[in-house]
């Protein structure tokens, strides 16, 4: 029972940061790898605000996620809308160079220690009792928020005219714009939807672990989870997510704890072999040469 | 070109004012992701060393300390150590970094026939006897030492048969540790009924502590950054484990003892704490404010203590200092270190590690909400 | 451009066309040949890190540049060569004559592990997969470290101790790589490479094999690469995981791309640029006289400006700094004109 329960919270936490991976992707094609950054970005702007406004943790909540939706609109417009029809090695290149600016950048604005935004923010991280299994406050607050994210998104998509759009810019871009869409507004907001979604993993693990430089890595971790469900599809990134946390959980519980650092890696390349565009991706260009 | 000049200028006036004063050369982490271990080791020593200088020198000359930056990556560690060696013409070398820039250091040390002498990080088995000729060390971690105090507390603490669990992260030097540690508490009758090794880093470590919980062990040790020591611990509690745990006193225990508040949450360690509040640590906080330092003060003992040693190995250098000569006084040092630890720090041709090891250990005391004493100094001497 | 015609075989298949080539290079040997006797030991050993890493960002140029293939599995490659040397060295002492033939007979075995992927997968996906393979390969280097107890990583005896015999050493290597490279490209598999880049379909038609030519350029690029991870284990004097991480592979691709893809001259300028940046941007900060404080900051600033360079070139400079020395060129040997007039 606490295996299945380890398996939901780790499987969140990757789901949520895959879910950026993968909205970026179906909409733009472009795949992110500034993705950890964005996520450290997140948490350090919930230590901001909850310095800023402390006493009030909900509108310090509030603040942080604004800020990322913010920021993330912001990183498009300043410099993605310029990859827009560069090569896809160009864009890929150019998102790792932003993640190696953000990271400089953090760590002038906010220096190397550990912070701990919990503390900041008044609250503690509580054990809650699911019947014979214990979950940690967090642990439900990430359970739950990856629910409510991927709920709203699919919701979103499916029916609102800005999701439909959104779908349609990531099918045929150029038959969108000639339809009127306008396609930088659509990147723009879809790229403020990614970092949005990544703040929220960011300040939960924050809040869970402690704010320090290596939350970055735990964004390439969740990568393989992406891929193996299928680049451009939400319900692959939720299954992907399953696929690689239940992989991890059992190996480190009855094989070998050292071993989880690479069952991602592994479980992609296998994917990779067998079927390169996940469970759920729609098949591009990658036929047999 | 003109950044050509203006470095070699630099050079030509160093080498110039090598001549009046005893020249140190540091390659540290300054920067980088784990520069919060170990920028404040360097930068109290370098406070204390300038205090020194403005109370007159040592010996009537002053101490020069070059610190270079390494950003704990071993090809730049390698570079800095050359620079040092060969250009400055510095006649120690101090090695303040990740141990995982030991190796080309030592390297460009034996080549340039300059002890190397490791403040920062964990002190490796070369410096314990027999002793490798030119490496030294007198950072408070001492592999294998470490775990014999920590399961002697734990024996003289239990009130009944202890089943020990063991938590590292996977890095080869804390896996070596706890590998020991678990070989030697079947010899003190203990049982080590699990051993998790973490990933760092690991996005949850619930699944690690989930294991160890299973296991049931009554007290728990670990050995590693404190990042892990410390999750591992916070997910079993949340857990609802109600054990034991003992762990290594890295720089932020202090602090971290008052965050974390747990009765059962024990630190080792061979640093005595801010709140003993002996005049060594007014004179500490006197240094660090004149130099402006930006850490918190519970962080600067390690480099204090590295300090005193440059101080005290120097004063026994007689004028002109040459690599050799700070290589004898080395061999025969005794620094007196005014409380900071529970001994002096004593090397000796064989040890450069030190010849007794002392450890206190601490918890936080829920009752009294302070941090409470639960052992005083014990000494471990070190043999072969 | 300049009037020049080639109307025989072998004026086509040589290096050097002109006098005044034939010259600047002459010169620039001499200063080359000249310099480790001028240079003091911290210039000597930025150069010897330039030439080292020449190597690399040459392997690398001939895959991603010339072939197209994106690789992110450098870093993994070096370590598989350092790893190699290291192993052999503490398990069986070999000298040098047997490890260096070695690793690269390790670069190209994992070069052909690495490529089959290449067959399948094309952009993202391939370059996704070498990503997981290079996690593999540091994954393996670990176990071995700790297994064995090297916790601290392996120290190697290098044959070679002189930092001026090691510039030697190097030059010779990075001119025998450079001279390698540009022989293949001018030879058959050069031209599938770039045949294949441009088209691949095309390429297939004109009876290409499009496999065996992707194959070779990822074992030929592993091959030099796992010998450049050797001669690193030898010149550092030591091998440990922590040393191959993922911003060594993004300092390789950085240098290709600042470079100038698609030209060996850029893998060298990449090279020489992106080596160099440390100690320019500690340079500029000293020279700008920035205080003590500020210097603590100097590895945030190097990561932000590294980050900002690359994304000049990506946007504004897309043919790296060759590019920019073409536009130069052009604009001085063409001017007062902009174009070449009809």
């Amino acid at each position: 029972m606490q295996i299945a329960v380890n398996i939901l919270v780790l499987a969140s936490i990757y789901a949520l940061i895959c879910c950026g991976y993968v909205l970026i992707y179906k909409v733009s094609r472009v795949l992110s790898l500034a993705h950890g950054e964005l996520m450290m970005l997140g948490a350090y702007g919930l230590y901001a605000t909850a310095s800023l406004f402390a006493g009030h943790p909900l509108v310090a909540l509030a603040a942080a996620v604004a800020l990322a939706a913010t920021v993330g609109a912001a990183v498009y417009l300043a410099l993605m809308w310029r990859m827009t029809g560069e090569s896809v090695l160009a864009a890929v290149l150019a998102t790792i160079a932003l993640g190696i600016l953000l990271r400089g950048a953090m760590i002038l604005a906010f220096g190397t220690e550990t912070r701990h935004p919990l503390g900041q923010l008044g609250w503690t991280n509580a054990s809650v009792a699911l019947g014979t299994a214990r979950i940690s406050a967090v642990g439900l607050a990430l359970v739950l928020s990856t629910a409510a994210v991927y709920g709203g998104l699919a919701l979103f998509l499916r029916s609102s005219r800005w999701g439909i759009r959104m779908r349609a810019a990531g099918q045929n871009p150029l038959l969108a714009a000639q339809r009127g869409i306008g396609l930088h507004g659509i990147y723009a907001l879809a790229w403020a939807l990614a970092t949005f979604t990544a703040g929220i993993a960011g300040m939960l693990l924050a809040c869970d672990a402690g704010l320090e430089s290596t939350l970055v890595i735990i964004g390439l971790k969740a990568f393989p989870a992406a891929l193996v469900g299928g680049l451009d599809s939400l319900v692959g990134a939720v299954l992907g997510s399953l696929v690689v946390a239940t992989a991890e959980v059992l190996l480190i519980h009855y094989v070998d704890p050292l071993l989880s650092d690479v069952v991602p890696f592994a479980v992609l390349l296998a994917m990779l072999v067998v079927r390169p565009w996940g469970f759920f991706g729609s098949r591009e260009e990658l036929d047999r040469v | 070109m003109k950044k050509l000049l203006l470095i070699l200028g630099a050079a030509l006036c160093a080498a110039a004012n090598a001549q009046e004063a005893y020249v140190i050369g540091v390659s540290g982490a300054m920067t980088g992701p784990v520069a919060s271990n170990y920028a404040p080791v360097v930068e109290a020593m370098k406070a204390y060393l300038d205090h020194v200088n403005g109370r007159g020198g040592i010996n009537g000359k002053q101490v020069r300390v070059i610190v270079t930056d390494d950003q704990a990556q071993p090809s730049r560690a390698a570079t800095n150590a050359k620079q040092l060696i060969a250009q400055d013409k510095v006649v120690m070398l101090l090695n303040v970094s990740l141990s995982s820039t030991y190796a080309p250091m030592v390297a460009e040390s034996k080549r340039g026939n300059v002890p190397l002498y490791y403040a920062g990080a964990v002190c490796p088995k070369e410096t314990y006897p027999p002793a490798d000729p030119l490496q030294f060390c007198s950072t408070a971690f001492g592999a294998n030492l470490d775990s014999q105090a920590a399961l002697a507390f734990i024996k003289a603490n239990a009130k009944e048969p202890v089943r020990l669990g063991l938590a590292a992260m996977a890095i080869p030097i804390a896996r070596a540790e706890i590998d020991y540690a678990e070989g030697l508490s079947r010899t003190l009758g203990m049982t080590p009924v699990d051993k998790e090794i973490s990933p760092p880093p690991a996005p949850d470590y619930t699944p690690f502590a989930t294991k160890l919980k299973e296991a049931n062990p009554n007290w728990v040790w670990s050995w590693s950054p404190w990042v892990a020591q410390v999750r591992v611990f916070e997910a079993m509690r949340r857990l609802g484990w109600t054990g034991q745990y003992v762990t290594w006193a890295h720089l932020n225990a202090e602090e971290e003892l008052a965050r974390i508040k747990d009765g059962g949450f024990y630190v080792v360690g061979t640093n005595a704490f801010l709140e003993d509040n002996l005049p060594i640590h007014a004179e500490i906080r006197a240094v660090a404010a004149r130099a402006k330092l930006e850490h918190p003060v519970s962080y600067l003992t390690e480099g204090f203590v590295a300090g005193l040693v440059v101080e005290s190995v120097l004063r026994n250098t007689p004028w002109p200092p040459t690599p050799q000569k700070v290589l004898s006084a080395m061999n025969r040092v005794k620094v007196d270190l005014k409380g900071l630890r529970g001994g002096p720090l004593e090397w000796t041709k064989d040890n450069h590690f030190r010849t007794r090891q002392y450890y206190r250990v601490w918890r936080w005391d829920p009752q009294q909400n302070r941090i409470a004493r639960a052992q005083d100094w014990q000494a471990i001497d070190v043999r072969r | 451009m300049s009037g020049y015609f080639r109307t025989r075989y072998a004026e086509d298949s040589a290096l050097l066309d002109t006098r005044p080539q034939k010259i600047a290079l002459a010169l620039f040997s001499i200063v080359l040949l000249v310099y480790p006797f001028l240079a003091s030991v911290l210039w000597l050993d930025i150069a010897n890190q330039i030439l080292l890493s020449a190597v690399g960002a040459v392997a690398l140029m001939l895959l991603t540049g010339y072939a197209g293939q994106i690789s992110l599995g450098h870093a993994g490659l070096l370590a598989a060569g350092a790893f190699t040397t290291g192993i052999l060295f503490k398990e069986a002492s070999a000298p040098m004559w047997i490890t260096l033939p070695a690793s690269a007979g390790v670069g190209a075995l994992l070069g052909l592990v690495f490529g089959l992927p290449s067959l399948r997968l094309r952009g993202l996906y391939l370059a996704v997969s070498t990503l997981a393979l290079h996690f593999i390969v540091i994954f393996a280097g670990s176990e071995y470290e700790t297994k064995r107890g090297y916790s601290t990583g392996i120290v190697i005896d290098s044959p070679i101790q002189d930092g001026r015999a090691w510039y030697f050493v190097l030059l010779a290597a990075a001119a025998l790589t450079v001279l390698f490279a540009l022989n293949l490209l001018r030879a058959r598999t050069g031209r599938a490479w770039r045949a294949i880049h441009a088209r691949e379909a095309v390429a297939e038609a004109l009876g290409i094999s499009v496999p065996r030519a992707k194959l070779a350029a990822f074992v030929v690029s592993s091959t030099l690469t796992a010998l450049a991870g050797s001669l690193f284990a030898y010149y550092r004097g030591f091998v440990s995981a922590e040393a191959f991480s993922l911003y060594l592979t993004i300092q390789y691709v950085a240098m290709i791309i600042i470079g100038g893809m698609g030209s060996i001259a850029g893998a060298l300028a990449g090279s020489a640029f992106v080596v160099l940046f440390p100690y320019a941007i500690d340079g500029g900060m000293g020279a700008l006289g920035l205080s003590d404080r500020l210097s603590s900051l100097v590895f945030a600033v190097n990561y932000s400006a590294f980050g900002v360079v690359m994304i000049g070139f990506l946007v504004f400079e897309p043919e790296g700094l060759i590019g920019l020395w073409r536009r130069v060129r052009d604009w001085l040997v063409l001017w007062p004109f902009k174009q070449r007039p009809l």
